[in-house]
């Protein structure tokens, strides 16, 4: 960047104000309610030190598990997310027939509403008469039906299984753009040098692709952190006590009941997981870029 | 602000109805109102008599009412939301309890005084009770609250295999291994709805039998649900029930709407009900008798009293909403006696709504059943604090127990971590 042309400060001031008043302060306000005994029980407001993030971390709550859910959730997504989108694109960028009912037909539960598609796949996923194993036991294939949504062991795959389905179309299409605005000639020259499929692939679409890569998986860390609606509308937490509960899940429950202050407890920590990713998720994004 | 022409026709409209029938009510004075309410309430509470009521009261007063329904497992946090964001819909549905609707839904902030309304005096005194802080009516009842949960059962099946109405949990086990021999499901049970399943801890009423003055002691703190001989027994129970098959494979996620569907069926037996469960299972098949459907208390803990709440699903109007007098119409028209009638005709399990213009539809097997269990006593719901509200984090914890991922003392210990929660964030200065 030439340091001649930076504008003056004073340029992004207005930016600035309405993100300080809009975003930054309401999120300021609520880490120091995580410190208090706000609730919708009392109208005395009392500070309680860490009280509400030693519940959070306590052995006796289902916190840390909720946790650790949000995490495998975001980690689990992401990967297979970007695997499966990569995997697509490639496919859809090669002369196929229909090539754009194709990736339309992929992109497509991305632009469905989220609470729409929990709803039918709760159907789909009935143990009993859903689809799936409904499909499953016409083929003679009735040993794989399984309690999807209600059973402890299968009920948080599915949930992530579901919303891999939802958001793949959607990471699909940016990589789609990614391997398009690569030269052909690297490709030509490779294909004239003896390169294979996989050599082309290796060595040309993946580095070139790498910087896309990075973008979506900051979007699917994003989202996997900060999921909710997928998780509400199909399991809203359960079976049981906090088998697919997630982090907004838990903040909406604790806000429902009253508990404001251990729910913003919840988005504190949440808040500190985001700013930790959020920084080397900068780092990985910006280490290429030059600064002239 | 009406111009004149409307002021004008509007006085019009009251003047010729106030002069024709004496029993026309005063929400037909304004059929030319544009207003739309929102009504939010849980899955089952709105029921499609009452839509139907709506449609006329729409025809009638030209208000429309915009009913929003939710999924029972997702509806409390959804509620407690918009009231505690102040943005609730200008009606909600919320369970009526003495202790509940003040300390969760604040109903002195959150809901309009209903106690001059025509309909208030109407509405039973014990019915009332639950829904009043001191002196002041806030809600309206929606549901028979004389309705108790109990098993109902199919007559025929009974009959078919030779089997005798259970007075205890031994002989109910008896009668559920039989029926397991027959390839017959014993209980419908549904689980996803995260309430239904809580419904059999009514029978906590043993321990009030027990002690009776084990409510009064939980609600000064001075007694726990842990270590209780009988909640144990009750939950232990329970869990054997779900270990024997008594449920079925399925029982995690059935629904409560397909019950009837399930009892029709033949494929299940019983299923823990409140009086009314005949007449929805013949609205799904014509051919299956009303009659057909009997009744006994849940044998749980051997208890053979029978589980009395007067506290049920009930109107409130939010006290922040812009249509207070729109919502107030309805819920007169919905508490006339034309609209009781109609409700009790229409609705299976609405034998007898709790308001003294209500007509009584109690069926002889209703009756029967009712004479059967003279000894009535009140049950958690109404009578210990801060436990309606954890009615589905207790469910919660009992589907973890379900799943073998608490036991029976665990759930209880849980109790009374969730009221404790509750009491320390009320002040209550019983837990302080």
């Amino acid at each position: 960047m030439n340091k001649n042309k930076i504008y003056p400060w004073y340029f992004m001031a207005g930016a600035l104000v309405l993100y300080f008043v809009l975003f930054f302060l309401p999120g300021l306000i609520g880490v120091g309610y995580s410190f208090t005994n706000w609730s919708a029980y009392s109208t005395e407001l009392r500070f309680v030190g860490l009280d509400n993030f030693r519940t959070v971390f306590s052995a006796d709550e289902n916190y840390t598990k909720i946790i650790s859910n949000t995490l495998v959730f975001t980690f689990v997504t992401t990967i297979i997310k970007n695997a499966l989108g990569l995997l697509l694109a490639i496919l859809l960028t090669k002369s196929v027939r229909f090539l754009n009912l194709h990736r339309g037909i992929v992109f497509m539960p991305s632009v469905l509403s989220t609470l729409i598609i929990g709803m039918l796949f709760k159907s789909i996923l009935d143990a009993k008469s859903g689809l799936l194993n409904t499909f499953l036991r016409s083929c003679g294939l009735g040993f794989l039906a399984q309690k999807w949504l209600v059973s402890t062991e299968f009920a948080f795959g599915s949930v992530m299984a579901v919303d891999i389905w939802r958001g793949v179309g959607y990471i699909m299409t940016i990589m789609i753009a990614g391997i398009l605005s690569i030269s052909t000639d690297y490709y030509e020259a490779a294909e004239i040098d003896g390169a294979g499929s996989f050599a082309r692939f290796r060595y040309i679409t993946f580095p070139l692709i790498l910087p896309t890569l990075a973008t979506t998986t900051v979007l699917n860390i994003i989202y996997g952190l900060k999921v909710f609606d997928m998780v509400y509308a199909l399991t809203n937490g359960g079976p049981g006590k906090a088998t697919t509960e997630v982090l907004y899940t838990a903040v909406f429950k604790k806000f429902g009941t009253g508990q404001y202050a251990v729910g913003t407890a919840l988005s504190s920590v949440m808040f500190l997981i985001m700013l930790f990713v959020g920084y080397f998720m900068i780092r990985l994004m910006t280490r290429n870029e030059v600064i002239e | 602000m009406l111009n004149k022409h409307e002021k004008l026709m509007k006085a019009l409209a009251v003047s010729v109805l106030a002069g024709s029938m004496a029993a026309a009510l005063s929400f037909t004075a304004a059929a030319d109102e544009d207003v739309t309410i929102t009504y939010m309430a849980s899955q089952d509470w709105v029921q499609d008599a009452e839509m139907e009521l709506g449609e006329k009261f729409t025809e009638e007063t030209g208000i429309k009412v915009d009913y929003q329904i939710v999924p029972s497992d997702q509806y409390e946090s959804l509620l407690m939301t918009k009231l505690n964001t102040g943005e609730c819909t200008d009606l909600f549905g919320g369970q009526s309890s003495q202790f509940s609707i003040v300390n969760q839904f604040h109903v002195e902030e959150n809901a309009v005084d209903l106690t001059d309304e025509e309909w208030a005096e109407n509405v039973e005194p014990a019915a009332a009770f639950e829904l009043s802080v001191d002196g002041k009516l806030y809600g309206q009842p929606v549901q028979d609250v004389s309705a108790v949960w109990a098993v109902a059962y199919n007559r025929q099946i009974f009959e078919d295999l030779g089997l005798e109405i259970p007075t205890d949990y031994a002989s109910f086990c008896d009668v559920c291994d039989k029926l397991l021999e027959a390839d017959i499901i014993p209980v419908y049970e549904c689980v996803s709805d995260g309430w239904h399943h809580v419904c059999w801890t009514e029978k906590a009423i043993a321990a009030t039998e027990a002690d009776p003055e084990y409510p009064d002691k939980l609600n000064k703190n001075e007694a726990t649900f842990a270590g209780n001989e009988q909640l144990i027994t009750m939950f232990t129970e329970l869990k054997e029930m779900v270990d024997k098959g008594y449920f079925g494979d399925n029982y995690m996620s059935n629904q409560y709407a397909d019950a009837p569907a399930a009892i029709a069926s033949g494929e299940y037996a019983m299923v823990l009900y409140n009086q009314g469960l005949g007449v929805e299972v013949n609205a799904v098949d014509p051919d299956f008798p009303v009659d057909n459907i009997g009744y006994f208390v849940s044998p749980l803990c051997d208890n053979q009293s029978l589980n009395v709440n007067y506290c049920g699903p009930s109107r409130f109007i939010y006290s922040g909403s812009a249509n207070i007098d729109a919502a107030k119409k309805y819920l007169a028209y919905m508490a006339s006696d034309e609209s009781l009638a109609y409700m009790t005709e229409n609705v299976g399990k609405f034998n007898q709504l709790p308001y003294l213009n209500a007509p009584s539809a109690y069926s002889d097997v209703i009756q029967e059943f009712y004479d059967r269990y003279p000894n009535k006593v009140a049950v958690f719901q109404a009578s210990v604090k801060y436990y309606n509200p954890a009615w589905m984090d207790i469910g919660a914890d009992m589907s973890a127990m379900f799943l073998d991922e608490m036991t029976p003392e665990e759930v209880l210990e849980d109790i009374d971590k969730l009221r404790a929660e509750q009491a320390a964030a009320a002040s209550d200065e019983c837990w302080n």
